[in-house]
C-alpha cells in the first residue's frame, strides 16, 4: 500500500462500523473549524457523560482552572474553540484509545500535563494549544489501530519482541510512523496547521519549521512522562532527546528539578482525569 | 481509584468507596479490608465491580522504582542528555518522602 492509499484509508476512520454512533456524532460536530461555540456546547450538554469528562479534563492540572469551572459554557469561553475542539478530540476517543492500548489515555494526559509544565517554564504565551497538541500527540495510533487492528497489534508485539520503538516497528511495516499518520488525522479533522506540525514531528522535533520551540516541548514532554512511567504508550522505552530540542529549550538542571517536581504536584490525583473513579 | 472486578477481588484489599445496595443502603464501609468470606457475601450480589484503594503504586519502594527507572532508560542512556535525565529523575526518587 502506497502513502497516499494508506492516507485515504486512514482518514476515513470515522466511517467505521467499530465506532460508536456518539463519538461519529462528536467528530462531525469538531470537523467545522468554524462551529460555534454555542454549538459545541449545546451537543456536549445534551451528554451527561461526556459533560462530566470535559469538565473533569478541563479543572484537571492540564489547565491552569483546577477546580473552579462549573459549567461547559464557561470552559469553552475560557479556553477557545481550537483548544476546546481538540480537547473534545481526546476526550471522545479515549475510550477507543483505551481500548487499543490500555494506558494510552494516561500517557497522553500525563503528557499533556507536563507539556503545560515545560510550556509555562519557558513562558509560552499560549500553553493550552501545546497541552493540547500534546494530549493528541499519540493520535496517530489510535487511527492506525482503530483502521488496522489486528495488523497493529502484531506490530505491537513485533516492536516488544525485537525490542524496537513502535516507530521504528511502524515505519518497518507502513514506511510511516504514528507521528505522520496523527498528523493525516489532525489536518482531516481540521485542525489549526500548528497543531498539525507539532504531532507530526513530535518525533523529529528538528524538522519543525514555524513551531520549533511547542514541537521541543512535547518532544521531551513525551520523555519525561514515560521516565517517569506513566501511562503506557505502547512500549516502555524511552526514545532519545533529539540533541537540537534539547538547545532549543534551554533549561537547566535546577529547571528540570522543578519540572519533575511540579508534575509529581500534578499527577497526584490523576485517577480523577482518568476518569478512573466512573 | 481503580475499579476492580468482583471476581478479581483478593483478600486484603480494602474499599475505595462504600458499597450500597440497590436502595443506595450502605453494606460495607469505605475503608473496609476485604477477606474470603465478604468477597463470597459480593460475589452473590448483583454488582459488577467495586472501587479499590490502590496501594500499589505508592507502595513500590525507591529501589524498585529505581529499578524500573533503569529498565526504561536502557536502550537509550548513553545518548546524548539521555545520562543528565536520568541522573535527575533518580536524584528525585531519591529525594522523595515515602
Amino acid at each position: 500500500m502506497d502513502a497516499s492509499e494508506l492516507r485515504g484509508q486512514l482518514e476515513s476512520i470515522d466511517t467505521l462500523p467499530t465506532i460508536p454512533s456518539v463519538l461519529k456524532g462528536i467528530l462531525k460536530v469538531i470537523e467545522n473549524p468554524r462551529v460555534s461555540l454555542n454549538e459545541i456546547g449545546s451537543f456536549v450538554a445534551t451528554d451527561p457523560v461526556l459533560t462530566s469528562r470535559v469538565l473533569k479534563v478541563v479543572n484537571s492540572p492540564i489547565y491552569g482552572f483546577s477546580g473552579r469551572i462549573s459549567s461547559v459554557s464557561q470552559a469553552l469561553l475560557l479556553l477557545g474553540l481550537n483548544v476546546v475542539r481538540g480537547m473534545l478530540f481526546g476526550v471522545s476517543v479515549f475510550e477507543i484509545m483505551e481500548k487499543s492500548m490500555v494506558g494510552l489515555w494516561g500517557h497522553s494526559m500525563g503528557c499533556a500535563v507536563t507539556a503545560r509544565i515545560i510550556a509555562k517554564k519557558k513562558g509560552l504565551e499560549e500553553p493550552e494549544e501545546v497541552s493540547v497538541a500534546a494530549l493528541l500527540h499519540d493520535i496517530g495510533k489510535v487511527a492506525l489501530s482503530l483502521k488496522f487492528p489486528e495488523e497493529y497489534e502484531k506490530i505491537l508485539a513485533d516492536a516488544a519482541a525485537r525490542n524496537v520503538f513502535i516507530f521504528e516497528a511502524e515505519d518497518a511495516h507502513y514506511g510511516l510512523t504514528h507521528a505522520t499518520a496523527g498528523a493525516w488525522i489532525a489536518q482531516k479533522w481540521n485542525f489549526p496547521k500548528g497543531l498539525v506540525e507539532v504531532i507530526g514531528y513530535h518525533h523529529k522535533p528538528h524538522l519543525s519549521k514555524n513551531l520549533p520551540v511547542e514541537t521541543a516541548v512535547v518532544h521531551l514532554a513525551d520523555i519525561l512522562i514515560r521516565a517517569r512511567g506513566f501511562g503506557f504508550p505502547g512500549d516502555n522505552h524511552i526514545p532519545p532527546v533529539h540533541p537540537e530540542a534539547w538547545k532549543i529549550l534551554d533549561l537547566s538542571e535546577d529547571d528540570i528539578r522543578e519540572i519533575l517536581k511540579e508534575m509529581d504536584d500534578s499527577l497526584m490525583n490523576s485517577d480523577d482525569f482518568l476518569f478512573q473513579d466512573e | 481509584m481503580p475499579k476492580v472486578l468482583i471476581s478479581k477481588l483478593k483478600p486484603g484489599m480494602k474499599l475505595a468507596k462504600p458499597v450500597k445496595n440497590e436502595s443506595g443502603m450502605i453494606l460495607l464501609g469505605e475503608n473496609t479490608e476485604l477477606s474470603d468470606s465478604l468477597i463470597r457475601r459480593l460475589e452473590n450480589m448483583n454488582i459488577e465491580n467495586v472501587s479499590i484503594i490502590a496501594e500499589a503504586q505508592n507502595e513500590k519502594s525507591p529501589e524498585e522504582l529505581l529499578a524500573e527507572l533503569g529498565q526504561r532508560f536502557i536502550k537509550t542512556e548513553n545518548e546524548p542528555h539521555m545520562g543528565l535525565i536520568k541522573r535527575l529523575f533518580e536524584e528525585h526518587i531519591r529525594g522523595m518522602t515515602p
